[in-house]
């Protein structure tokens, strides 16, 4: 066994692409305990989807065993972390583990606005900070411009700095020797209750939940009777291990360890993140800080396209949910679309990656509507509800005032582009907080405004004004009142409730007026007339009218065109099966996602 | 058994950017000849395989069969009358195209027994026709117009587009205007469409085919059949007008969806409940028939219930509609009990329309006939 002198448990973060993988992949080549073919499946994020986005959703762990220059062993725990601002609490869970972190800049590309909201959270969890400028091969790099940027951002002023090139390995050594250095060992009492605080949790079919884990304080051992404090469940320990990568059962986990448990833990809802679990016969009478209950942030509406599907729809997320507990899912039914489900999320890009998971590994056809966020309303009678779908505002003669969720915006971008940035900012409801030079060219601009304002294509202009040079990080900051209106959509006369929208009220009129239009050119023409209005409360804002159907007709139809006119028509009949029928009107399922395009 | 015979000439001097059906630019004189050879047998094959049937019309369509060279077409047409049982009143129509007409062909044509021309017109406008692709101008179709009128020729029809690119409504008139002049028994008018792996479904993929817009078209469809109607022509089928008794009998046996059999590359034979459709090669069909063997690429058995659909949808086509006796007659019930819920919705909606013996089309039914028909698929 290792003393706890010898261990040393730290992250890498990283903005996206700034080379997370290869540093470690790097670190991975010094150290023993990886088979080259093991290492491929557990450095490399190994969900397709985390590849393609270049980012880790679940946290991860390896143990590694480093021989440092002064004769002694030592055990590094590298525990990597879900790269997005929608996972920040994990993150920050994740760095709560540990004591130290590796910190990468692009040589070329300097500090970003991850790499800034990185460095807040590793500094809140108190950890020693080594910072890599990596890709110093490029011939872009510009290590000492990357350090001037160091420099003006807070806490870093004792941080080590090491320039390295994660593809020829140059400096990685030297950042070893730096994480047995510079890092602290763990600091914990052996013979204090056990206190283990639970960074991530991965469902197997057989075992149930797994959780990982790091030992604060005491020790644990199998058959242990253990207790998950946010609940007080009480469970068995049935087998503790470590990383190496794979699962390797262990005897024992001590004070600084990080590794595995399995306790018959049904599934990860009761194994959250931040959560503590002590000694149920010798309860820790505190938990571990920084628990706190993950709620969603971001819903939206989820129904397959073919009826039939609803079950699998369900399957899908229940099997999605086992793994995931930030997902909520409750069954809705709605006039236009059938059956689906209301869904929570934790951001935009957690949606995101919901929905395609389902679509590429359940292969199920779905109808996204339009996200919502969280509104908090403020009714007359002093209760207050929250509401996640505007089509459930309550009656406007009953609400006092509404709030809804506001984030801090940080956008660090070069600074040609800071006047088109802000111009969006400013259109977006942005109220400006701070602009901080970071160099001579590059800028930190930081706005607080609605979260509801980038949920709609905000990310995509935010690239294309900056040509793809400015990056944006968010988080939310409170709840404050705003003049909301909702705006409801009728079709024929009649309120499709899926296409309703909760709008600021100076803008309503405008995003009314042109979801109607946009409306008018996706609702294909019908054997009659077909009025589209949006109104608030009663009264009509905007309106457009798919005109009737006028000229509909095969010209040519003789012996040899019999059959291939036929499956025309088939393909038309189909066609018009997929639409979902409100009243006599047939709306295509693009309508319900053309409420996205509305800017 | 009665039946109807189409003969395919899958040759072009040109291909127009529009057209889907099969044809190829020949580049030597054998390929034609070896084509018909296999033609003929083919024809031969057919006629000792069903001794019993007996033609009741017969069309020679492409490609264009005026590629073709007078003595070619006699020959063909001298091989049908020799092989199969033909009744010597029927009508034979030909297709024809401007460019490829002159006075000796037709005068070949007509003692061959063909006793009606189509010709592809297609518009009277020169800056149309060379957008559209057509090698020919606007003199050409009226000179082959006369030369057919010359020759004795009493059943012609004249085939125009419109909703071409870039086509205005008076210009379309115009076009229909100088058809009308001449005074063809038969008028055929046709809104382009733009067909897969055709140039122009390229161009329109690529936002370059200026078409005009749906309502356009339907302008120019609605006022066609009043002009058209204004001056005699009656509209017997969505894209066809004639003179009293001078409906296109071949494509009236299509519309009630009586058999037919076709011959040549690419064509599509239906006999006895099943569609079969040739292979679109040339160089292949006339393999296969070089070794005696019927060129079919596909068989397609319809069932019932598709039959019955079919033959709703092609009748329907005609202004006079179905006859609900013709349903009893074939299929053993009455169309209501078939397609009650269908008829009855598209009555309340004033799509079709009926009488003691037939349903059909109204007026707002024949525009938008596309959006009738699909009721009565499964």
């Amino acid at each position: 066994m290792h003393k706890v002198e010898h261990i040393r448990n730290f992250s890498i973060i990283a903005h996206i692409d700034h080379g997370k993988s290869t540093i470690a992949d790097r670190i991975l080549d010094l150290t023993e305990t990886i088979s080259q073919r093991e290492r491929r499946d557990q450095v490399l994020d190994d969900m397709d989807l985390e590849r393609e986005k270049g980012i880790t959703i679940k946290s991860k762990a390896v143990r590694l065993l480093y021989n440092a220059e002064n004769g002694h062993q030592y055990i590094f725990n590298l525990i990597d972390t879900p790269g997005h601002v929608d996972f920040s609490y994990e993150v920050s869970r994740s760095l709560a583990a540990c004591e130290g972190a590796l910190l990468i800049i692009d040589a070329a590309q300097g500090v970003q606005a991850q790499t800034i909201a990185n460095i807040q959270m590793a500094l809140e969890n108190n950890l020693s900070i080594i910072i890599i400028i990596n890709k110093i091969d490029l011939s872009t790099a510009n290590p000492n411009k990357v350090k001037e940027e160091i420099k003006k951002i807070e806490g870093l002023k004792d941080s080590p700095v090491f320039l390295t090139s994660a593809k020829d390995g140059r400096g990685i050594k030297e950042v070893m020797e730096a994480i047995v250095k510079y890092i602290p060992y763990p600091r914990g009492v052996i013979n204090n209750p056990l206190q283990a605080l639970i960074f991530d949790s991965i469902y197997n079919s057989y075992q149930g939940s797994i959780v990982y884990l790091r030992i604060v304080n005491g020790e644990i051992k199998p058959g242990m009777k253990i207790q998950t404090m946010s609940n007080q469940k009480t469970y068995e320990v049935n087998e503790i291990g470590v990383f190496t990568p794979k699962r390797k059962k262990v005897s024992q986990l001590s004070v600084g360890e990080v590794g595995y448990l399995a306790a018959g833990f049904k599934d990860v809802s009761l194994t959250k993140v931040g959560d503590t679990i002590t000694d149920a016969n010798n309860p820790s009478e505190k938990r571990l800080p920084g628990y706190k209950k993950v709620s969603p942030v971001v819903f939206c509406s989820i129904y397959p396209v073919e009826n039939e599907d609803y079950q699998n729809l369900k399957y899908a997320l229940d099997k999605l949910s086992l793994n995931d507990s930030s997902i909520s899912y409750i069954a809705e039914n709605s006039p236009a679309l059938g059956f689906g489900f209301r869904c929570g999320f934790l951001g935009l890009l957690h949606m995101e990656i919901i929905q395609e998971r389902l679509e590429r590994e359940y292969q199920i056809q779905l109808i996204a509507t339009t996200p919502s966020v969280v509104y908090r309303v403020h009714l007359k009678n002093k209760q207050v509800v929250e509401i996640n779908n505007p089509s459930s505002l309550p009656e406007v003669n009953n609400i006092d005032y509404v709030e809804e969720p506001f984030i801090k915006l940080t956008v660090v971008l070069p600074s040609q582009f800071l006047g088109g940035i802000m111009e969006l900012v400013q259109d977006r409801r942005g109220v400006f907080q701070n602009l901080e030079y970071l160099d001579q060219d590059r800028a930190r601009l930081i706005y607080n405004l609605p979260l509801n304002e980038i949920m709609l294509d905000f990310y995509d202009k935010v690239k294309s004004i900056s040509k793809g040079y400015a990056s944006i990080d968010y988080q939310i900051s409170s709840y404050q009142t705003s003049p909301l209106t909702k705006v409801d959509i009728l079709v024929n006369q009649e309120v499709v409730d899926n296409l309703s929208f909760i709008s600021h009220k100076d803008k309503a009129h405008l995003r009314a007026r042109k979801l109607v239009e946009n409306l008018k050119t996706v609702i294909p023409r019908q054997m009659f007339d077909v009025p589209i209005q949006a109104k608030i409360n009663q009264k009509i804002i905007a309106r457009s009218t798919v005109r009737a159907l006028k000229k509909d007709v095969l010209a040519k139809c003789y012996g040899g065109d019999i059959t291939r006119k036929r499956k025309l028509l088939e393909k038309q009949k189909a066609g018009k099966k997929r639409m979902k029928k409100v009243g006599r009107v047939e709306i295509p399922q693009e309508a319900f996602m053309s409420v996205l395009k509305v800017d | 058994m009665n039946i109807s015979l189409y003969i395919h000439i899958p040759f072009c001097n040109s291909k127009c950017p529009y057209c889907d059906f099969y044809s190829i630019v020949p580049d030597d004189e054998a390929l034609k000849e070896n084509y018909l050879d296999a033609l003929k047998r083919e024809i031969i094959i057919y006629s000792q395989k069903y001794p019993q049937i007996n033609i009741q019309s017969i069309y020679i369509g492409g490609g264009t069969p005026t590629v073709l060279k007078g003595q070619q077409i006699f020959e063909i047409i001298q091989t049908c009358f020799d092989k199969f049982n033909v009744n010597k009143e029927i009508e034979v129509t030909i297709e024809s195209n401007p460019e490829s007409f002159n006075y000796d062909k037709a005068q070949n044509i007509f003692e061959s027994g063909i006793n009606r021309i189509s010709i592809g017109a297609q518009s009277f406008n020169n800056k149309l026709l060379e957008s559209i692709g057509r090698i020919h101008d606007k003199h050409a179709i009226i000179k082959s117009y006369q030369i057919a009128r010359d020759i004795g020729f009493n059943n012609i029809n004249i085939d125009l587009m419109f909703g071409l690119p870039g086509q205005s409504v008076i210009q379309f008139m115009k076009t229909l205007e100088k058809a009308i002049l001449l005074h063809p028994e038969h008028i055929s008018i046709y809104s382009l469409s733009v067909e897969p792996k055709t140039i122009f479904s390229k161009l329109f993929k690529k936002g370059t085919l200026n078409i005009p817009s749906d309502d356009i078209v339907y302008e120019m469809y609605k006022n066609a059949i009043t002009i058209l109607q204004d001056n005699e022509y009656e509209q017997y089928e969505i894209s066809n007008f004639s003179i009293q008794k001078k409906e296109c009998f071949h494509n009236i046996r299509y519309w009630k969806n009586c058999p037919y059999l076709g011959v040549g590359a690419s064509a599509v034979s239906y006999i006895e409940k099943n569609r079969y459709k040739n292979i679109s090669d040339v160089n292949k069909y006339t393999y296969f028939l070089k070794h005696n063997i019927l060129p079919v690429e596909t068989k397609e058995v319809l069932p019932l219930k598709e039959e019955m659909s079919e033959t709703v949808i092609l009748n329907l086509r005609m202004m006079e509609g179905i006859a609900k006796q013709d349903f009893i007659n074939r299929f053993n019930v009455p169309i209501e009990s078939i397609f009650g819920k269908q008829l009855s919705y598209l009555k309340e909606n004033k799509l079709i329309e009926s009488n003691d013996s037939h349903y059909f089309l109204t007026e707002r039914g024949i525009f938008i006939s596309n959006t009738v028909f699909v009721e009565f698929l499964n």
